[in-house]
């Protein structure tokens, strides 16, 4: 692709350095109105994000020669994107605007001046526009003409701006993606992976050795990658120099939780990198989401199932939102479609039953969220504490106080006994059961067969079988590597890992700046051949869990058995 | 030796000149390059598959019978997520219904996730309420396989959405005909089209 050729430059990276390291020095911005160079980078970040004004207002331009766009509807970082290095969708590209494209002369492909002048002259390109400048910057913002006198297409708003405005805007666009991002050096992208003590021998072997090995792979030189870069034609200078070897380090974190984060930033004061990819640590994973997003450091598919859920949060791009996304599946599942067994079940009482640990408190809450934007009144919550030990009682009990009921049972195989009292009820009918099948594991024969007619489970991976060519791809790629088949699903995952990686690295080409890694991963086409785990991981500017959705199964009789799907993957 | 080198040095030249020549190409079909204004405007027929889709008010509605409820239609593939094709579409969308003013309730505006696993009825509400959608334009979604066939139906199958086209399909009521737009409109573009339906 053209891309890189299209955006010319070598430019920059992430703001929050040089927020940090301007923070105190007056703007020089003309008419930025005394304000601090922090506070006029924030509000060009607002302006650029947002579309968003210093007055608060949204920022107003015209597209298409007559249609009248605002702030609410679409900003810069739209099209452009969080880097400002642009964007291609089908045919239509969108140019690059950050500061080390902006303010360089363009000539359509990246090249050194030495190998220009080895061209013969009539192969010479001239610069199609000059670099450009604050004013010339100001014009084409306004009315579409660029410093050569070009005009660009019409899809590109052209913004009603007063001077002021224009140079806080302006002021951002100069230091958008400007400065190399930590992690890069001339040969080498670091890389960091994080494991923690809680997490088992087998999620760690299965996390890391995938891991390592694509780092290997994308390091073994196979197609001379230093060669070319020192020596190789000079009319591929600009696919070659962009080569850079993978470097991973593991950081291994101990103690409680709460205690992370200090020893994250000692890592990364020790030796920073360029984004986290993967990591598994047996417990939570907020403490690393938070570091990377005070950070602004890009963390790729952490294996948890314990996911930070939050629409605005950027830097964690997620497989799925884990426990959370099965009680989001439930919700969705029981607002939009009618119990086949005794009327809508949009009508009967609702009961979640789960203990007080994190994945019981994520299952409740992704029901407990979802039902709620659905406006359903709030469902009834039992919350098992360590000494509640439910037995044939405690569910006949829970069954004779919500007769009829939904009854969410986010619980573990060990606290089933006695579940099939249940199921004997003549007069009110049997409720509807669901589980989450990932916190039962392979622990599903504690279901009692008396009650699996009316119970579903979640299933927020592929079914078993439902991919048999990814299974094998992923299986021929671990034995080409030495590698024992241990936990497959991790395996999987870490397997779509290097494989997307590799492409996003070869896309950013020299643009490695953090943002526009995750841009790039955002433009990535949906997967669904390279990954086994999953039905389809799909991806977009802002959206952070790649898996959206999830079956509901019910077992089969017998101590193993098997799984029948009774619901589509829900994802609505 | 030095006449192979000479001949390298010749082959990497031209192959230099045509890439730049394609590169050309590509940002003058596309890019903020373009100095063209113009869209591809053809006559299709299309058979409107009898598939349920699900509104931003989580409404259930069989497209053919939404098409064919006696008001102008005008279809469009979009996503939440869209980083620029959407965005120029539905705010000529949204300038549309402005400009029909007490009209825009006699033109049915129907805009279809090509992503729907991320695109709910929450997603698409707030879409629409970005973009000021006035009654009369909805925005749909369905389960994959459904998308796919309302896709196909319309000749518009991408197998990635980020690989989509700028697409309006129009009809007018009772017409078996669409006339299919490719490519970005002004207002004033669009509603003479739109002008065409009202008035046949």
């Amino acid at each position: 692709m053209s891309r890189a050729g299209l955006r010319g430059v070598l430019a920059l990276t992430v703001l929050a350095p040089l927020i940090g390291a301007a923070a105190q020095r007056p703007a020089h911005a003309a008419g930025a109105g005394g304000r601090t160079e922090a506070e006029v980078l924030r509000l060009g970040e607002r302006m650029y994000r947002r579309g968003i004004l210093p007055s608060g207002e949204p920022m107003t331009g015209v597209v298409q020669g007559d249609v009248p766009v605002d702030g609410t509807m679409f900003s810069c970082q739209s099209c452009h994107l969080r880097s400002g290095v642009g964007s291609i969708e089908g045919t239509v590209i969108t140019l690059p605007t950050n500061a080390g494209w902006l303010f360089q002369p363009f000539r359509g492909a990246r090249m050194t001046e030495t190998a220009r002048a080895r061209l013969p002259a009539h192969l010479r390109r001239e610069q199609i526009r000059p670099a450009y400048t604050v004013e010339s910057l100001a014009r084409v913002l306004r009315t579409g003409v660029d410093p050569a006198g070009r005009t660009l297409g019409p899809q590109m708003p052209r913004y009603a701006l007063d001077d002021d405005d224009m140079a806080v805007l302006v002021h951002y666009l100069e230091h958008l993606s400007a400065a190399p991002s930590p992690g890069v050096t001339d040969d080498t992208i670091r890389f960091a992976t994080v494991v923690g003590a809680g997490a088992s021998a087998t999620e760690r072997s299965a996390m890391l050795l995938p891991l390592r090995a694509h780092v290997a792979a994308a390091n073994t030189q196979t197609r001379q990658q230093e060669r070319r870069a020192a020596s190789g034609p000079f009319y591929k200078e600009e696919k070659y120099t962009a080569y850079r070897r993978l470097e991973l380090s593991v950081w291994e974190l101990r103690g409680p939780p709460e205690t992370w984060r200090s020893q994250l930033e000692a890592y990364y004061r020790d030796r920073p990198v360029f984004a986290l990819l993967g990591g598994v640590t047996g417990g939570p994973w907020w403490p690393i989401h938070a570091f990377c997003e005070a950070n602004r450091i890009p963390a790729l598919f952490p294996i948890t199932d314990l996911p930070v859920v939050s629409a605005s949060d950027w830097y964690t791009l997620y497989f799925s939102k884990g426990r959370f996304q099965e009680g989001e599946a439930v919700a969705r599942y029981l607002r939009s479609r009618p119990d086949p067994g005794s009327g809508p079940a949009a009508g009967r009482p609702v009961v979640q039953v789960y203990r007080d640990d994190p994945e019981g408190r994520a299952l409740a809450e992704g029901f407990r969220a979802t039902w709620a934007a659905f406006g359903r009144p709030a469902p009834v919550e039992r919350v098992l504490g360590v000494e509640d030990a439910p037995d044939a009682g405690f569910w006949r009990r829970l069954a004779d106080t919500h007769p009829r009921a939904v009854l969410l049972l986010w619980l573990r195989g060990r606290d089933l006994p006695g579940l099939e009292a249940i199921a004997d009820r003549d007069e009110a009918g049997p409720p509807r059961v669901f589980l989450s099948g990932p916190l039962l594991g392979d622990d599903r024969s504690a279901v009692p067969d008396a009650v699996r007619r009316f119970t579903l489970l979640t299933h927020p991976f592929s079914l078993p079988g439902e991919k048999p060519r990814a299974e094998l791809v992923t299986r021929r790629w671990l034995e080409s590597r030495g590698i024992p088949v241990a936990d497959a699903r991790i395996q999987s995952q870490m397997y779509l890992l290097g494989w997307m990686l590799s492409g996003v690295i070869k896309k950013m080409r020299h643009d490695l700046y953090r943002d526009y890694f995750l841009d790039v991963m955002d433009m990535m086409r949906d997967q669904y051949y390279s990954v086994a785990a999953y039905p389809r991981l799909s991806f977009g500017p802002g959206q952070r869990y790649a898996s959206k959705g999830c079956y509901l199964v019910e077992l089969g009789p017998g101590p193993k058995p098997e799984l029948i799907r009774r619901a589509g993957w829900v994802i609505q | 030796m030095k006449r192979w080198r000479g001949f390298t040095w010749l082959l990497g030249a031209m192959l230099l000149g045509l890439a730049f020549q394609a590169r050309g190409a590509v940002a003058q079909h596309a890019g903020h390059g373009d100095h063209r204004q113009g869209f591809e405007r053809s006559v299709q027929r299309y058979e409107v598959p009898e598939v349920i889709l699900l509104s931003q008010d989580r409404e259930e509605v069989r497209l053919d019978e939404l098409v064919g409820s006696g008001r102008p239609v005008l279809v469009d593939f979009i996503f939440a997520t869209c980083t620029t094709i959407c965005p120029v579409l539905s705010a000529g969308f949204s300038n549309l219904q402005k400009e029909l003013g007490d009209d825009a309730g006699r033109v049915r505006l129907i805009s279809i996730t090509i992503d729907p696993e991320h695109d709910t009825p929450e997603v698409m509400k707030r879409y629409l309420e970005r973009y000021r959608a006035r009654p009369g334009w909805d925005f749909f979604t369905a389960d994959r396989a459904s998308i796919e066939r309302v896709m196909r139906a319309f000749d518009a199958y991408v197998p990635d959405k980020m690989s989509h086209r700028p697409l309006i399909f129009l009809r007018a009521p009772g017409d078996e005909q669409w006339v299919r737009l490719l490519g970005f409109l002004s207002t004033r573009e669009l509603m003479a089209e739109v002008r065409g339906l009202l008035e046949p």
